[in-house]
């Protein structure tokens, strides 16, 4: 009997992997093992077997691929596939390898390193350890990491929170997705050892209503947690419940996630006091995102030098960035901070799907910068972004072809961050709904040359006095739509306003 | 039939009814709710209100905030279709026109016979393998308009 392996994340089954596996139940020659996804998701379903060498994969596979694979014929080493191979996997080293919920294989492959370090030091030197591997959180607001455990390590209290944000609404990203249904252990890990360092008894994870295997698959890990004996903090037990979340963009916000946990309308709060001083029920709260807790095991079973050492002076570590749009090879790229844009479409991305030409890439998601060709060079790091006026956000890189309608796409961003604005504050509530309509009369051909500098005017405002990151970077999109694409704007005016 | 439903709803109250020191959490009832009956249907506002002790007011307002919370029963099949970025970027409007035109309803609409409700939604996360097409639980990738019409006929 042959043993194959077939991914059994959402965005391989939403390939075909789940088709595969359905035609192949009755087979007898095979034994089809479900792991996680490598994140080569322009190969998937992607069918693996052990041959001599190790790992050989068959792309792309149908189910009259059977008997190729089970003959061993036409398949490629997957330490040759080069969007792997110049990859530097940490975070995302199981990938591909391991089942999900099997916690022997996390073992085995270096998990529960980083806790068993974690258990050996005292909470002031896990931050400690933190502040050297100069960790910043991965969600998109990119704050150090080892400052917000230290505050709530140092409030007293008698009850703290560890609450993982994965509430991952940035289109364009499924890393977040991809840990929780890929290797729940190493998430649930780096929560333990937050606990620890603070002092938390309990824990959420806030999951988003549209992920509901990844909701399922965390459950289950907990469950396998909890009957390993491995929930507990500082040997209290340690309660970890994921609640599930119900469509709104703006609970990714700390302060709005914290609300819609405790049951309310997901609207942000005007900060301070900030979640580690007085977070969920008012106590002290550690909000961080799932890619930012995937990443402490390692830290901590490697030290946080190690972690220091990769990527560059301002941004450490690796960055796990999601490849969508038109770039022939989207997927999952797991690279040191440091690369430039170009290199990252070219090397990994494979360039564009054949027959479409490059126009802009959006990086960070709905509320990123749009790049046009002239700026791949930009690197991928914190301070290069914030100094051209950008974000990395969660690492989300979206590449739109020559097909696509800037003023458009503007609209599609005002018209998002109008559905999704909480109401609390009149620049995002109001902002966005003006935006938009300008927008639209824009595309009607009614626009004037005075609607494109109040919309400019209007995206400033929002900049500059928006509560929260929504209402503030959602001008990024369009304002750089109209400074790369100005002509596509200028056409679309009205015939008088174009004469003047 | 009345009577399944009041069993329902009064076993998804039941689940989330508040033990101190526990607060009410509205949210988590309202997904119970729907959980049992497919949507929350508006003139239980003052029952659930009644059972977490809070005003029907606060209930209402956490109904409307979400998007994800119905107040009205989809049809058999719920069509969503994905409105990210990326979904965008490879041409999932042009999915979304083929889903309305075959099955004649625009988004927010019902097909007659109940048989399809079609709707956009935010970015599934399934975005290198866009666009994307959820129907009813199952996600399906890389959706070009020609196979719309094959895809639908699944569904009764």
């Amino acid at each position: 009997m042959v043993r194959l392996y077939l991914a059994n994340d959402t965005s391989s089954r939403a390939a075909g992997a789940g088709r595969l596996a359905d035609a192949w139940s009755e087979r007898p020659e095979i034994q089809l093992i479900r792991t996680s996804s490598r994140g080569a998701f322009f190969l998937e379903p992607m069918v693996e077997r052990d041959m001599l060498n190790g790992r050989e994969a068959w792309f792309n596979v149908s189910p009259n691929d059977l008997p190729r694979i089970v003959a061993g014929v036409g398949g490629t080493p997957v330490a040759e596939i080069p969007f792997l191979q110049q990859q530097t996997r940490f975070t995302f080293a199981n990938f591909g390898i391991t089942e999900p919920l099997a916690i022997d294989e996390y073992q085995t492959g270096g998990g529960l390193k980083g806790l068993a370090a974690a258990q050996g030091l005292s909470p002031e030197a896990i931050v400690e350890e933190l502040r050297l591997s100069r960790l910043r959180g991965r969600g998109g607001a990119a704050f150090p990491v080892w400052k917000k455990w230290q505050v709530a390590q140092q409030a007293r209290a008698e009850q703290k929170y560890v609450v993982a944000n994965a509430d991952e609404g940035d289109a364009g990203t499924y890393c977040d997705r991809m840990i929780m249904e890929g290797d729940p252990f190493r998430l649930i890990e780096g929560m333990l050892i937050c606990a620890r360092a603070i002092g938390a008894t309990r824990g959420f994870i806030y999951c988003r209503y549209e992920y509901p295997a990844a909701a399922q698959t965390m459950r289950f890990a907990i469950q396998k947690a909890r009957e390993a004996d491995l929930l507990d903090c500082d040997d209290d037990p340690f309660d970890l419940e994921v609640v599930v979340g119900a469509g709104s963009y703006v609970c990714g916000e700390e302060t709005a996630l914290l609300e819609s946990l405790e049951g309310r309308r997901g609207v942000v709060l005007a900060k301070p006091p900030y979640p580690a001083e007085s977070g969920l029920y008012g106590k002290p709260t550690v909000v961080s995102n799932v890619l930012t807790f995937a990443t402490i095991p390692n830290i901590l079973a490697n030290g946080g030098a190690w972690h220091a050492s990769l990527g560059t002076e301002g941004s450490c570590g690796t960055m796990a960035l999601q490849l969508g749009g038109r770039v022939k090879q989207p997927g999952l790229v797991e690279v040191p901070f440091g690369l430039t844009l170009r290199d990252v479409l070219d090397r990994f991305g494979g360039g564009m799907i054949p027959g479409s030409r490059f126009k802009a890439v959006q990086v960070g998601g709905p509320l990123g910068s749009l790049f046009p060709e002239s700026q791949l060079d930009m690197p991928i790091c914190y301070d290069a972004f914030a100094k051209a006026g950008a974000i990395l956000g969660h690492g989300g890189i979206v590449v739109y072809d020559d097909q696509t309608d800037m003023v458009e796409l503007a609209r599609h961003f005002m018209a998002f961050t109008a559905d999704e604005s909480c109401g609390k504050c009149t620049p995002c509530r109001v902002g966005s709904v003006r935006g938009r309509e300008i927008l639209e009369r824009i595309q009607r051909g009614q626009g004037t040359a005075e609607d494109l500098i109040l919309l400019a005017d209007l995206g400033e405002t929002m900049k500059a006095t928006s509560l929260c990151a929504l209402g503030g970077r959602a001008p990024y999109p369009v304002l750089t739509a109209m400074e790369h694409f100005p002509d596509e704007f200028r056409n679309k005016l009205s015939a008088f306003s174009r004469q003047q | 039939m009345r009577t399944q439903y009041g069993t329902r709803l009064a076993e998804a109250l039941e689940s989330c009814r508040p033990v101190p020191p526990d607060k009410p959490n509205i949210l988590k009832t309202l997904l119970a709710v729907q959980a049992g009956l497919g949507y929350v249907p508006t003139s239980d506002l003052p029952q659930i209100a009644q059972v977490l002790g809070v005003t029907d007011a606060q209930v209402a307002g956490v109904l409307s905030y979400y998007s994800d919370l119905r107040t009205q029963p989809s049809s058999r099949h719920l069509i969503r279709v994905c409105r990210g970025e990326s979904c965008t970027a490879n041409h999932g409007l042009r999915v979304l026109l083929a889903i309305q035109d075959h099955v004649c309803v625009a988004v927010g609409g019902s097909t007659q016979a109940e048989r399809f409700t079609v709707e956009q939604m935010s970015c599934a996360g399934n975005c290198a393998v866009s666009p994307t097409v959820i129907v009813d639980d199952e996600m399906y990738g890389r959706v070009v308009p020609s196979q719309v019409a094959a895809l639908l006929e699944r569904y009764e």
